[in-house]
């Protein structure tokens, strides 16, 4: 197989897209894969079964070939099957050849709503990872209250090792730099205190590590800090990242329905208080460009990887695509590798 | 280079250990190797020697010395060398 290039021969961008992983696949996904590619920079493989997604196709009134593509896969990820047996159990099945074409060269991006865990074992064991980077990690700008913030790891690692943080640093780190135009972000660790014997011992360790790594990093922080801009990176496990990431993106909600209720007896208020969280109360989802993004792409990885929520709709299947296409022209991959260069440590990253 | 000292290379380099703590005794969880070090370990074992480790036999690894013995046993005796 040809080595991984990035430069497309015709100026288009080609994403190799799991045309049968999402809870709404494959009619969604074709749908939203045709949407994507009525842009003039852009090419489509959707890989998966070959007569159902010819016949998607052609609900769609398009067919196979110009900007879309139909890619054969033998095999797909059931819901309930684990992630891990993709690699030696499914080996050809519809993400793991999308990946494998990243891997060649013949996609620029892979994208997925399928499994998010098939996803990323197929990206880790059919495309690699970025040299010193030990597992992809997901990266958000938490947005409204925060602007100038991001948290990694979002979930994609609910048990860390130490040296983990500090790749989630510079992915962090890149992200700052590239989405929120932060030339110097400071950097500091989620934990249950601002000394550096707080936390568990993945958290003291990887202190320890943050501290001598030449990073911008300004100690921990606790979780009353997240907020207050103390920090433009914080770096947290998957697990601590997933729950504040749901907890964060309820915060919204739950306070309108508390404010609404305590003006019970004043409709005119209660009105305007609609109104406001409507129109003026920001969106507390943790990313409003990850969400029009259509999902979040595996930092790390070495090629573009861009998975989406499983119950996606065709719309946030074009927005994904064009996402991933947007991550390839950023040159993301690049400028990790970049910033990792600058902190290696003997591969030890 | 022996056999135990290719497995303990590639162990070593997935999980990202010092593989001076790797012993014959040292169990997957001791050296912090998750689901995903092991199956990418096997995956590289088998390609390194041209051999297949089905699942079944996987399973039955209790620590790393059983790995390596299992290997030996799979690969022809003119490469253990």
């Amino acid at each position: 197989m040809a080595e991984n290039k990035s430069i497309v021969p015709n100026g288009r961008i080609r994403v190799a897209v799991d045309a049968m992983g999402g809870d709404y696949a494959p009619e969604e996904i074709v749908k939203g894969a045709v949407l994507a590619a009525q842009k003039d920079d852009v090419e489509v493989f959707l890989v998966g079964t070959t007569n159902i997604l010819e016949q998607e196709l052609a609900k769609c009134k398009v067919t196979n070939g110009s900007s879309i593509h139909i890619v054969g896969a033998s095999d797909v990820v059931k819901e309930n099957e684990s992630p891990v047996d993709v690699i030696r159990g499914k080996p050809n099945c519809s993400v793991a050849i999308a990946a494998k074409m990243v891997k060649s060269g013949e996609a620029d991006a892979l994208f997925s709503a399928g499994s998010s865990g098939a996803a990323a074992i197929s990206a880790i064991q059919f495309i690699g990872m970025v040299d010193g980077v030990y597992r992809p990690a997901l990266v958000g700008s938490l947005g409204s209250f925060a602007p100038n913030t991001v948290m990694v790891d979002l979930g994609a690692n609910v048990d860390c090792k130490p040296h983990q943080f500090l790749t989630f640093a510079v992915a962090g780190a890149v992200y700052a730099k590239k989405f929120l135009n932060i030339p110097d972000p400071k950097i500091a660790l989620l934990s249950t205190g601002s000394e550096e014997s707080k936390g568990n011992d993945a958290v003291r360790e990887a202190y320890s590590l943050l501290k001598s790594s030449g990073l911008n990093f300004v100690g921990n922080i606790e979780g009353s800090d997240i907020l207050n801009g103390k920090a433009n990176v914080i770096v947290c496990d998957g697990f601590v990242g997933n729950v504040l990431l749901k907890f964060y993106e309820s915060i919204g909600g739950h306070a309108q329905v508390w404010t609404e209720r305590k003006l019970k007896k004043y409709p005119p208020l209660r009105a305007l208080v609609r109104l406001l969280f409507k129109r003026l109360f920001p969106s507390t989802e943790i990313s409003s460009e990850t969400e029009k993004a259509g999902g979040g792409i595996l930092w790390g990885v070495d090629g573009v990887v861009k998975i989406a929520h499983g119950a996606s709709r065709a719309p946030q299947i074009a927005n994904a695509i064009e996402s991933a296409k947007e991550a390839v022209k950023a040159g993301v991959v690049e400028s990790l590798k970049l910033e990792l260069a600058k902190f290696d440590q003997g591969g030890k990253l | 280079m022996t056999i135990e000292e290719q497995i303990k290379d590639i162990l070593a380099r997935i999980t990202r250990v010092d593989k001076a703590i790797i012993t014959r005794e040292s169990t997957f969880k001791e050296i912090k190797a998750d689901s995903l070090d092991v199956v990418q370990a096997l995956v590289a074992v088998e390609e390194t020697f041209g051999i297949e480790i089905p699942d079944e036999d996987a399973q039955k690894f209790q620590n790393f010395g059983d790995f390596v013995s299992y290997v030996e046993s799979r690969v022809p005796q003119t490469e253990k060398v």
